[in-house]
């Protein structure tokens, strides 16, 4: 017993010796980019890249290589559901790729591990995206990728339905929301619209009832849920479920279906479900159906979401690396991006194009990005969106009242901290 | 290891310690530890080494963003497990876990006894049928399971309540209410685990003679008294193992409400792993890190306490 006892005595005594050792360091001010080199890109270029952009952003690259021979990209796919760790692994061994894809909401945390190039101003044009994609690369001051593609939301409903209830255009305040919800619902719908009751995500439709509140979450320094503001967009988003407009349970899936029969009228959600309610809807469907920008109360400020596009200080190829990214960013490029994958673009001017400008679903999606905010990007925002779509939940399900909710918010927030 | 465990053979009487004899010992020492450096080494760096890391990692402030740096982290002492203690959410996720593993444990055993019973007794035909049959949940894939079972319970569509329906009563939401959604769950894994512990059951009723039970007929003991006063003590061995094998699984309780419920509705299928997972992801290592620990003496003392109530008693 005696040795083991010595041997746990070295044991704490290393350890002690290595925490000694340790110790935050205070933070310097905002990093500087560095510029990037002329000329055309060379060398091999690794990319990560998730779900759909994975798999086709390879034979998307072609174009890239042919304008630069000297230049190989080299693409990886890598499931949505691995790639966080999968980056994190990266970055602790210091093994990264060139370029990865990066889910706006982990911006903050990549960024602050200091493993992320900040981006040339001389090369990527700050003002050429929606301004809500651009604040999510910054972090700090400074801007550590390029947004790629975005997403936003919007009101979807049904045309026939709101019309037989007596109403011919999208409702343009809160107050026709909720009426639009009402009379729908008393023209036979089971539920006026469907908005998330809480779960994973239920913030993204929250928000932007907060922000066109003029609620703001976070004051760069700190988080700031508990206003009057963000209580009243609180109580509206309940209002919904205590005047049982909205159902409290949806089954995965099962949303486009209802929407299909007519038992939910209107639901928020993101351009990804135009083309499944086609889809489900059948011929005729498109008629049937159509998307609204968020109602305005203040503004008609919605959520804006999607994937940016970062450099990694440990790449091998930096220069190639921003030249593709830059690639990628061009006005026509994103344009081709679109009719490969429909993501929307994120560079403003492509929304100019014809392919984009003439489908009427479509133009309310660009109108909506142009008033579209994103979260701040503290490397603490997932954890306490989490405590967000709790309290959500309990709002929607066993009525909670609104502001107890947004002092709960604020106080496990201030708890956890900005992560600065 | 088991070269280790070999004393050396009885010294001879003659001679003190020459050297010859300690360059003896010597080499006997370096033969024994070259043939164990392979196990030493794997253990050392994959076993020991994350595990020491781990506890070292639970009195840091260690986040997702020290990546690059993770020696730039500040000691903290005990403030992650004091934290914990003071998370509303850990304590609920404790206390589901709690709840699962006093009903699930015992709920889990009783069945499977009773199943393990009946094979054994023959009082069912087609045993292998069965056999079979309650063993299947235990191969098949959580996700699969998950689907079924989703169907079952589901409000509209589900079995379960369609059949209470056929009997004129309106079943619950059982996954969306926060009142059956627990419950819901024990069941489901009670269903899903049973059939591991029939196997070992049955194995250890195989292992009772026959003979006790000829004599405790020929005593005229009823078949519920021969159960109670022969299988029960004589299975006693069994039991403990089926316990705390049983326990430790169902303490680090997650597949279940990952895959059927998240952890809602309203946090009422949190469990204290599912916790660790999600904190994980948040990027928060060291506090994990500490919840980590908390839930391994958790499950040490509840071994503890089993082996207490069922071990040997002399």
């Amino acid at each position: 017993m005696r040795r083991h006892a010595r041997a746990f005595v070295g044991v704490a005594a290393v350890a002690a010796l290595a925490l000694a050792g340790c110790g935050r360091e205070s933070g310097g001010g905002p990093e500087q980019a560095e510029s990037v080199a002329a000329g055309k890109a060379t060398g091999e270029i690794t990319v990560w890249a998730m779900g759909a952009e994975g798999e086709k952003l390879g034979a998307f690259a072609r174009e890239f290589t042919a304008a630069n021979p000297d230049a190989k990209v080299n693409v990886t796919a890598v499931p949505w559901d691995a790639a966080h760790q999968k980056i994190a692994s990266a970055i602790a061994a210091k093994q990264t790729p060139d370029v990865s894809m990066i889910g706006t909401t982990w911006q903050g945390e990549f960024a602050k591990t200091g493993a992320l190039d900040p981006t040339p101003a001389d090369l990527i044009a700050k003002d050429a995206f929606f301004p809500g994609a651009w604040e999510t690369t910054v972090v700090d001051g400074t801007a550590y990728s390029v947004p790629w593609y975005v997403e936003t939301r919007v009101i979807f409903y049904r045309k026939d339905l709101a019309a037989k209830a007596g109403i011919t255009k999208p409702p343009a305040s809160w107050d026709e929301l909720k009426a639009m919800a009402k009379a729908m619902q008393a023209g036979g719908a089971k539920w006026g619209i469907n908005l998330q009751p809480g779960k994973t995500g239920s913030w993204q439709s929250v928000m932007p009832f907060a922000w066109s509140n003029g609620a703001q979450v976070a004051d760069g320094t700190k988080y700031t849920f508990d206003s009057p503001e963000m209580v009243e967009a609180l109580r509206y988003y309940q209002s919904f479920f205590t005047e049982k407009l909205a159902p409290t349970e949806l089954a995965e899936g099962a949303l486009i279906p209802a929407f299909v029969r007519g038992d939910i009228a209107a639901f928020m959600s993101g351009p990804w479900q135009v083309s499944l309610v086609n889809e489900q809807g059948g011929a005729g469907f498109q008629e049937k159906f159509a998307v609204a920008p968020m109602p305005k109360q203040k503004t008609a400020t919605s959520f804006i979401g999607g994937s940016n596009l970062a450099v990694f200080k440990d790449a091998k190829n930096r220069d190639g690396a921003w030249k593709f990214i830059q690639w990628l960013s061009r006005p026509e490029v994103q344009v081709k991006w679109y009719q490969a994958t429909t993501d929307l673009p994120a560079v403003q001017s492509s929304w100019q194009d014809a392919t984009l400008s003439g489908d009427a679903n479509l133009k309310v999606f660009g109108e909506q990005l142009k008033d579209a905010k994103a979260p701040p990007t503290f490397p603490t925002w997932e954890q306490v969106a989490a405590v967000v779509d709790t309290e959500v939940e309990k709002l929607a399900k066993s009525g909670a009242d609104p502001a107890a909710a947004a002092k709960t918010i604020q106080d496990k927030a201030s708890a956890i901290g900005t992560g600065s | 290891m088991t070269v280790l465990d070999v004393k050396p053979a009885a010294p001879p009487s003659a001679g003190g310690p020459g050297p010859e004899r300690r360059a003896r010992r010597w080499r006997k020492a370096v033969t024994g530890w070259t043939f164990a450096a392979p196990f030493t080494a794997l253990f050392l760096v994959f076993m020991a080494l994350p595990v020491l890391a781990s506890l070292a990692m639970s009195v840091t402030d260690l986040r997702s963003t020290d990546l690059r740096n993770p020696f730039a982290v500040n000691f903290v002492g005990l403030d992650n497990y004091a934290r914990l203690f003071g998370d509303e959410l850990f304590v609920r996720a404790a206390v589901n876990t709690l709840i699962f593993v006093v009903i699930g444990v015992p709920l889990t055993m009783v069945v499977a006894l009773a199943a393990a019973s009946a094979l054994n007794s023959g009082l069912i035909r087609f045993r292998a049928v069965f056999r079979v049959g309650f063993y299947l949940p235990v191969v098949t894939s959580i996700v699969a399971i998950a689907v079924v079972w989703r169907f079952l319970l589901d409000p509209d569509a589900g079995l379960v309540d369609n059949l209470l329906r056929v009997i004129g009563i309106e079943g619950p939401n059982w996954l969306g209410d926060t009142r059956t959604a627990l419950p819901s769950l024990i069941v489901m894994a009670a269903w899903r685990n049973f059939g591991f512990l029939m196997v070992i059951f049955l194995a250890g009723l195989q292992g009772i003679p026959q003979d006790l039970y000829e004599a405790a007929t020929l005593d005229g003991a009823s078949r519920w008294q021969q159960f109670r006063h022969v299988t029960v003590p004589l299975l006693r061995p069994t039991l403990l193992f089926g316990a705390v094998i049983t326990g430790i699984g169902f303490l680090q309780l997650f597949e279940e409400p990952f895959v059927m419920t998240q952890g809602g509705p309203l946090s009422s299928t949190l469990s204290v792993s599912y916790h660790i997972y999600n904190q994980f992801g948040f990027g928060n290592y060291g506090y994990a890190a500490a919840a980590g620990y908390v839930l391994f003496v958790a499950i040490v003392a509840l071994s503890v306490l089993q082996f207490r109530l069922l071990g040997e008693r002399d």
